[in-house]
Order: structure tokens, then sequence, then C-alpha cells
């Protein structure tokens, strides 16, 4: 039998050698499916990888509560693409930011809220500048790197604000002598008193690019943009010991000071890094599915290529059964034809996949990540997909009578 | 093993049903000894082909019994009636039915894939009978590079390749010229001289003096069963049932020409 398995891959591999071209064009198909999957998985990847290195680099005491809202129905997700802030229900308030402060395994607290307005200096006027309210805890936490100046301070709290590199740039076209300069923001001036050095990292847990923002007082902000959202309050613990509990515990003074309201989240290490937006999700379950029916049709592929292939092979197989093939061999035959077709074009995609990944590299932020189970899960996925759509054509093949296949082109 | 290697015992092939009902062969019997060389002749339509099919397992009669070796095909699997195609019965046809894609010494190699050979003893026996065919120098050709002859002799190599016991010709001759028709059917008196048993079907009674028995077939029946041969060292087929049928209606497609001397000669006999 193992013999007979070998006879069997390599007439299918002559068959398939004699048509060339045909196959190749088959298994394309199975290729361009599997590559973009790849291509996705792995970007998706190096997406949380992004993120994980983000937060070992902080350190592992780092804690966040982050609203889970309504958000996990596909509706309240259109709805929230259709509107103009994407934080729009959360249901975390300062006073929640208070009492996470006052507990004793608390280091720092800060809320993050992110609000989209139009930003004015002496030279330029830029709409759409994300605006960043925390509290000056946040530097506690996330330590940034600041090129000039310093950060907000409870010395200038009030109307001062720090710079992303990027946005000075924009703002003043330069980053220098920025320091000390104001900026108008629905009409109240504000006094640049840091500017941050580069960042380069769009990706990160608190889902906001620090590079483009601007970074000011969360009352400040709730002052000029009438009502806050806070997305996001992120915590630097006391000790790193006892995290489990210490969630626990916040979770329950939480409910407690929102009167029985749970519709939040406390994550912890790993978790942390699940992508914190949705849409995120969203976007790259709807680029799955689109690359599986890809996948798929490219299977529909193969199948078409098999059945012609039973057709025109149709004296072959009277020919073979005549001589003493079984049913059973005539079905493995031709199975094994399916499968090679899929198989191979699953590498192809694979490397095609990589190639794709890295040349986005390039240009992007992301690395592409490899890692032996999507390899292995990808494979998999093209052997199923070869008897999928291999075995109706196989079964035709085989349930073929010999003698009316013996008369064709007689 | 018996004597007898193939028993047809009121082998009835049945085509379609009710008013479109026809029938290709029609409570036949035969039986035919280990040896012997048996040519099938008849008009066309009258179930020679048929039988043979049935025969070389490849398709199966509606109602009788048929005992290969003793044994009745019917209570073989499907599976198993492969593997005796591919161990027991050589099939050589009129068209060649070579796989136009594979080299001449693949084709010939063809059922010794399926009784679990290797490669390198496939292509040895292969390459061997081949020898004996004189086409050794035509191995890597493609079927299409080589003439009618050379082609029924490669398809006869294939038949034989597996050291059958039986060989079944759906007219091996029918598309050769006379000169490749002669060298085609001394290979098959070689082969018949060596013990294995040959039911060759054709339409040129002038080949019958090769076989050592001849039947000639009207409607899905026996219509006359005559040994030809007086070869001592052969053994005589005895228990061949010739049935008497109905008066004959003269049908468009038959053969005029030798058929009547054959029937007046069987109405001697009884």
């Amino acid at each position: 039998m193992p013999l007979l398995l070998k006879t069997h891959y390599k007439l299918a591999r002559t068959a398939i050698k004699e048509h060339r071209t045909r196959s190749f064009l088959t298994c394309l198909g199975i290729a361009i499916g599997v590559a973009s999957i790849i291509l996705i998985l792995s970007l998706m990847g190096s997406i949380s990888n992004l993120v994980r290195s983000e937060i070992s680099s902080l350190g592992n005491d780092i804690m966040v509560v982050r609203p889970n809202s309504t958000k996990d129905t596909v509706t309240s997700i259109v709805e929230e693409l259709t509107s103009s802030y994407s934080f729009q229900k959360s249901n975390l308030t300062a006073s929640d930011v208070n009492v996470i402060k006052q507990n004793e395994g608390v280091a720092a607290a800060a809320p993050i809220a992110v609000s989209v307005n139009t930003v004015g200096s002496e030279k330029n006027t830029l709409s759409s500048v994300p605006i960043l309210g925390t509290n000056l805890d946040f530097i506690k936490i996330e330590p940034l790197p600041l090129r000039y100046g310093a950060f907000l301070s409870e010395k200038n709290e009030d109307k001062s604000v720090v710079l992303g590199h990027t946005l000075s740039l924009a703002l003043f076209n330069t980053i220098n002598s920025t320091v000390g300069k104001t900026v108008t923001i629905m009409g109240e001036k504000f006094m640049v008193v840091g500017v941050l050095d580069e960042i380069n990292k769009s990706i990160n847990f608190d889902n906001i690019d620090l590079d483009n923002a601007l970074i000011m007082d969360i009352e400040s902000l709730s002052q000029i943009s009438g009502s806050t959202q806070i997305q996001q309050i992120n915590i630097k613990t006391a000790n790193t010991d006892g995290m489990a509990a210490l969630s626990d515990n916040l979770t329950k003074t939480l409910i407690e000071q929102k009167h029985g309201d749970n519709n939040f989240t406390i994550a912890y290490g790993d978790a942390i890094t699940h992508p914190a937006s949705s849409l995120f999700n969203i976007i790259s379950g709807m680029l799955t599915t689109v690359a599986a029916i890809s996948l798929v049709v490219g299977g529909i592929g193969v199948m078409n290529i098999m059945l012609v292939s039973v057709a025109e092979r149709n004296r072959e197989i009277g020919i073979r059964k005549a001589v003493g093939a079984s049913s059973r061999n005539i079905l493995m035959q031709f199975l094994f034809e399916s499968l090679i077709l899929s198989f191979s074009g699953g590498i192809m995609g694979l490397v095609l996949g990589y190639i794709l990944a890295f040349l986005l590299s390039t240009i992007t932020p992301f690395n592409p990540f490899i890692s032996w189970e999507i390899i292995a899960i990808t494979l998999l996925t093209t052997i199923v997909i070869g008897v999928i759509f291999g075995i109706y054509p196989a079964i035709k093949a085989a349930s073929r009578n010999p003698i009316e296949s013996l008369k064709h082109y007689r | 093993m018996s004597e007898n290697i193939i028993e047809l015992k009121g082998l009835t092939k049945r085509y379609g049903y009710g008013d479109t009902e026809s029938f290709a062969l029609k409570d036949f019997d035969l039986t035919i000894k280990r040896g012997e060389f048996i040519m099938i002749m008849g008009p066309s339509g009258c179930g020679k082909t048929t039988l043979l099919d049935i025969i070389g397992l490849l398709d199966r009669a509606t109602y009788g019994d048929y005992y290969l070796n003793g044994e009745n095909v019917a209570s073989i699997s499907a599976r198993r009636q492969a593997r005796l195609r591919a161990k027991k019965i050589g099939f050589i046809f009129q068209n060649f039915n070579l796989i136009e894609d594979l080299p001449v010494i693949e084709n010939v190699a063809l059922p010794l894939v399926y009784t679990g050979h290797t490669k390198t003893s496939r292509l040895k026996h292969a390459s061997s009978v081949l020898k004996r065919f004189n086409l050794e120098e035509k191995e890597y050709y493609l079927p299409y590079q080589l003439s009618g002859g050379q082609q029924q002799r490669v398809s006869i190599a294939r038949a034989i390749v597996g050291s059958p016991e039986i060989i079944l010709a759906d007219e091996p001759t029918g598309n050769l010229d006379s000169r490749a028709s002669f060298a085609v059917m001394e290979e098959l008196k070689s082969i018949h001289d060596e013990g294995n048993t040959i039911i060759m079907v054709t339409h040129n009674p002038a080949l019958t003096v090769y076989a050592t028995r001849v039947i000639h077939m009207l409607d899905g029946q026996i219509d006359t069963d005559v040994k030809t041969v007086a070869d001592a060292n052969l053994p005589q087929p005895i228990s061949v049932k010739i049935k008497k049928h109905k008066p004959e209606i003269n049908l468009p497609g038959d053969e005029g020409k030798h058929k009547p001397k054959k029937r007046k000669k069987s109405r001697r006999k009884h």
C-alpha cells in the first residue's frame, strides 16, 4: 500500500507537469488566498508584538481600566463608526480615577481622554488634531522622552500643553524654539511647555499616536470641548505582586463607586496587548473573511481544473481500470493530484505572503511576524481544501464505467 | 486448479427495460479450457464484445453464473476483481488503447503498477517483454510515434507483462494492414504456444487458421462451435452445448458471405 501511494504521488506529479500553465494558474488561485491570509495574520501578530514589547519595556506593573461598553455587537460598531467621536460611550469618569488613586496598592493613575479639535498657531492652523487629556500621573506611568521643555507640572497645570514631535513641526515648522509659544484651541490660548522627542510608535496600548498629539490637562480639555470621555485609565501599581488581588479589589471598589455598573474591564500583563480597539478586531476579522473567501474561490478553481482533467482523461481511466486499477486506485490518483495542486499553491502563497509582508514592513512600522503555528495552520488548510474540492472530481473519475470510457474517441 | 478456466452458465445481458429491452447475450453457455485459442466471430451487435467484457470482469451479466477458475465471479468483491484483472487477464483492443502521455515502456508496465511492483522491477519486466517483440529501441517513444502494427505489439506486450492466464483480444487486427496483422497473429500464436488461453474476437475469417476453436455468435447466442485444428497436443473442447435457435432473420448488418456456409455445416452436424 505505501508503495502504491508513492506511485500515485508520482503519477499525479507527471500529470501536473504535463499541464504546466494550467496547473500553475490553479496554484496561483490558492496562493493568492493563502498569501492574503498570511499577510493579515503576520500583520496582526506584529501589532500585538509591538504593544507587548511596549508593555514589557514599561515594566510589568501596569494595569489598565477600559470600558467594555456595548461595542461587542455589530450595530454598535457601525454606530461608532458613523459618529464623530470614537469613544463616546465610555462610562469612566474623573471620580473613578480619584477612587482608584485612593487605593493603597496604586502608585499612580492617569485617565486617557482623546478629543479631536482644531489647533492654531501663529503660523499654521491644523484641523483634527488629536488632543490627549490626562493628568500629572501620566508621565509616571509611561516615561516620555522630552526633547525640549518639561512635562505638565503642578505649577503650570492650567493653560499649558505638550506637543508631539510631528505636531510641533506641523504647527511651527520647527521643534527648537517652540517652547514658550502659544497655541489657540477653541479661542482659548495655551502655552507650549514641552516638546516630545520622536517616539514613532503609532500603535501602542493608549491607542493614540503621541507624535501627532497635543497633551493637556484633562480638566482643561473638558472645559474647552464641553465634556470628555475617558477611554482608558492607566494604573501603575505599588508593587508587582498580587496583581490579581488588586484587580479584584479595584473592580469591587469601582462597581461600588459606579452604583453597580460593571461595564468595564481591568486588564494587566498580556491581556493589555489585546488590541485596544474593537474596530481593529472587526477590520482584521473582515479582512480574514475576504481572504478566506478568496481561498474558497481558489479551491473552486482546483475543483474546476480537476473536473476538466477527469473529463479529458476518460479513456486513460478506462485503460487503467481494464489493466487492473480498482476504483480506489483511480480515486487516490486524482485525489493526490488535487492535493498536490492545492498544497504547492499553499507553499507559493506562504512565500508570496511573507514577501509582501516584508515589503510592507519597509514602509510601515510593522515587523513581519513569523510563527510555525501560522505556517502549520495555513498548510493544513490547503490540504483540507485539496481534499474537499478534490474529492468530488476523484469520485467522479473512480465511478466511471470502464466500458463507456474505452468507447470514448473510438 | 480446474481444467475449465472459464465456465459460463445461462449468462444473460440485458440492456434497457420494457419497450427498449434488448439482449446482448441470451442464456449463453460456454466452457473454455486452459490453453484454448478461441476465435469468436459473428455480425456486429451479436454480443461478442459484451461477452469479452464480461469474461474480462469489466462488465457484469444480468443473470447467469460465471465461474473463473472454478470460483463464482458474483461472490468476488470489486476490489479483488480489479486485482484479478491485473494478474490473470490481459486485454488487447482494436484501437490499441495506449495512454498517449506515457512512453511505451510505462504503458507496458501499467498493469504492474497495480500488482505492487517497485518502479525498477516494473521497468525491468516491461523492458524484457519489449525485447521479445523487438521493440527495445522504442522504449521511450510515445505511442503516436509508432506505426499501428508496432502500437498493437506494444499493447500485446502490455497484456502479457503480468504473465496472465487469459488474453482477451477484441479485433486486434481490425485497424492493421495484412502484413502487420500477420506479425500480430504470429505473436499471439507464440503466446498461445506458451500455454496461455486466448479469446479473440475477429471479423476476418482468414485468421481462424490460428484458432483451436471457432465460435460463431448470432443474436446473443452461439450459432456454431467448431474445433478447427487437429493438434493432438492441445486439449480438445468437449462440453459445449450448441443451442438451436429460432429461424434466422436476415439482418442488414449481417455478413452475408461466409455466414450461410457455416450455418449449413452446423445443421449437417446435428
